[in-house]
């Protein structure tokens, strides 16, 4: 049971950041790698504000917000500094490093353990039963993601998420109604990052601790739950895309969970994610040649 | 065929999800017999003196009573560094049921101290340098929870009276360190208050990662009369370029431990892993046993510094270590091994 939980709780906090990757990586077709930068960006940020004493739950919106100022700065670089995609991610990710350091007033490793946050609030934990405490956790995770899922599905359908949608697919449509592509782009990748960091926040607020090295390999994480997640379920009408990254960022937790309760070396898990990362991709891929429908995940991995 | 590969990889995932919840306690429960005992340990790097310090933890133990294979299950695992992953492995051991979990350096205690708190599993942790930084200690080194441990603090004092004795006409001491390792900054911040009793000024670099080593050593070196290291993990792992440098200049560097020394560097007055870690063995033995709860039991650092040299590195340098420091030394090498 505390495994389950586990699981639940490390694969629902990286699914709001999988939301975000969702967007950029299979939406607008962009691989963008500043959210191995603004992930730790929302828990610097976060560890920051609950220590000067703001409100756990209004560190959440704070940290999107920033996390989107980030993502607006790559969308930049890329749109009118004309910089090459994978290149302006490198770029941002690299200068929030020292930004992230700065946040934390210098400190690697900056614990709020003595504080309260959004999963110890006291109002909360004590009007649930006893029984429910160590579902807390999971549940408040829950109601964050749904509540991120459901905004992301809204925003989606409105004038603004077609033309984002628009802006990977087939970028001339977008210019054909008179909209510039490039700002369409740049919103994507602010909202994207904006999930990245609300990740990082919640992750810190869960583990009352902020580390700089807590971003490294984000990116790995967020693009192996978009893959395994749609392409689990892209067969499935009943099952939208986003709910499918949700469910792919808990599949992708429980293998990790799985290959360390049963003895493997942590240090093996990078080549069992990679393995588990090209199985997917071949037999999609695999899928998509037989079908003959256009694979988006064959063309990505051919471009780069 | 699509419909196979779909329903094959849902398998595979939803066996993975089984099976992780499947794996209850497979040690028996210590409650039942009383005799036997699980403990999860967890490692936050793979570093030569965090191994040190997982053997003397349980040659600590078996001290007192509790010998892995006999009456205790010692689970183990390596985060390799990743804050993540480090969380996954406690959360296991909450699984297992353990009894006690030993966290190795800072994130894996801290990580330790979260996981442990909701399930109610005592945490015992080693290798933190600044426990009360970290969270895990009030500021009068009462536990902040049911979490105690040692701290790996360098005996900053005893290290700057032993480079005054080596080197009495040295002024500047330089200190390699990396941003991202919360130990280093506390460490220079003791230097820095302590340097000017002896004279020193403290010169400081600080890279991101090994990939700056080279060029801040080759600035370091050129500005300082003596380089002394950290603890600092990825410092030490780049310490044969550092010597390399340094040795060109003819400057002498000073290591923070026994390893060090041993690979070129020319004296420590450091710790002994191994002992830091059978400290740790002991206190960990007291919870088991139920003679004190972690909360009860404030962190303990090294007390005594010992003092490593090179006498092969001293040649090279052209200088002669002081007869009263050799003497009381606890190990002297003749020779400089590479690793």
């Amino acid at each position: 049971m505390i495994i389950l939980l586990g699981v639940l709780e490390e694969g629902l906090v990286y699914a709001i950041m999988a939301l975000g990757v969702y967007i950029t990586y299979k939406i607008l077709d962009f691989p963008d790698l500043s959210v191995d930068g603004t992930f730790p960006m929302g828990a610097a940020f976060t560890a920051t504000l609950i220590l000067s004493g703001v409100n756990p739950v209004l560190t959440l919106p704070l940290s999107f917000l920033l996390g989107a100022l980030a993502g607006c700065v790559t969308g930049l670089i890329h749109v009118k500094l004309k910089v090459r995609d994978l290149l302006s991610g490198i770029i941002v990710m690299t200068a929030l490093y020292s930004i992230n350091m700065r946040l934390a007033g210098g400190r690697a490793n900056l614990p709020i353990f003595s504080k309260e946050t959004i999963f110890t609030n006291s109002r909360l934990t004590s009007s649930l039963p006893a029984e429910m405490a160590p579902y807390t956790v999971v549940l408040i995770l829950f109601i964050i993601v749904a509540v991120c899922k459901i905004l992301l599905d809204l925003y989606l359908k409105t004038r603004s998420g077609y033309l984002l949608r628009a802006a990977g697919d087939n970028d001339t449509l977008v210019t054909s109604l008179a909209k510039d592509k490039g700002l369409v782009k740049i919103l994507g990748l602010a909202i994207a990052n904006g999930f990245a960091a609300l990740a990082g926040c919640v992750y810190c607020q869960q583990k009352e601790v902020f580390e700089i090295t807590v971003g490294s390999g984000t990116i790995v994480i967020g693009l192996a739950n978009v893959i395994i997640g749609t392409q689990l379920f892209k067969n499935i009408p009943l099952i939208k895309p986003t709910t499918a990254v949700i469910i792919g960022s808990i599949i992708y937790k429980a293998c990790v969970s799985f290959a360390i309760s049963h003895g493997l070396n942590a240090s093996d898990l990078n080549l069992i994610i990679a393995t588990l990362f090209l199985i997917i991709l071949v037999c999609s891929n695999y899928v998509n040649g037989n079908s003959g429908k256009r694979g988006k995940g064959h063309a990505q991995a051919a471009k780069h | 065929m699509k419909k196979l590969h779909t329903a094959v990889l849902t398998a595979i995932a939803a066996a993975a999800v089984l099976a992780g919840c499947g794996s209850s306690p497979s040690g028996e429960s210590p409650a039942s017999g009383g005799k036997t005992y699980t403990i999860g340990i967890g490692q936050f790097a793979d570093h030569g003196s965090l191994d040190n310090c997982r053997e003397g933890f349980l040659s600590g133990l078996a001290e007192e009573g509790f010998v892995e294979g006999e009456n205790l299950t010692v689970l183990y695992d390596n985060a390799q560094t990743n804050s993540s992953t480090a969380t996954q492995i406690n959360t296991n051991f909450a699984a297992r049921k353990v009894d006690l979990i030993c966290g190795i350096a800072t994130p894996m205690a801290q990580s330790a101290y979260g996981v442990g708190k909701k399930n109610n599993i005592p945490v015992i942790y080693t290798a933190v340098t600044d426990p009360v930084a970290a969270e895990l200690a009030n500021a009068d080194g009462t536990p902040a929870g049911q979490i105690t441990g040692t701290s790996d603090m360098l005996p900053v004092q005893q290290q700057l009276e032993m480079i005054r004795a080596i080197l009495p006409d040295a002024k500047t001491i330089g200190i390699l360190y990396t941003t991202s390792e919360v130990n280093s900054a506390s460490t220079i911040a003791q230097y820095k208050l302590l340097a000017p009793d002896y004279g020193f000024t403290i010169v400081e670099s600080a890279i991101s990662s090994s990939a700056d080593v080279s060029l801040a050593a080759d600035a370091l070196v050129s500005k300082v009369d003596c380089i002394t290291n950290l603890t600092d993990n990825t410092v030490v792992a780049s310490l044969p370029i550092i010597l390399d440098k340094a040795n060109a200049r003819n400057i002498p560097v000073f290591g923070s431990e026994i390893e060090q020394v041993k690979i070129g560097c020319l004296a420590a007055m450091g710790l002994d892993y191994t002992e830091l870690g059978k400290q740790t063995g002991r206190m960990a033995a007291k919870i088991l046993k139920g003679e004190a709860q972690a909360s009860e039991l404030n962190y303990e650092t090294v007390k005594e510094a010992s003092f490593y040299a090179n006498t092969k590195a001293a040649e090279n340098l052209g200088i002669s270590l002081p007869e009263d420091l050799t003497a009381s030394a606890k190990e002297i090498f003749t020779d400089i091994t590479a690793d």
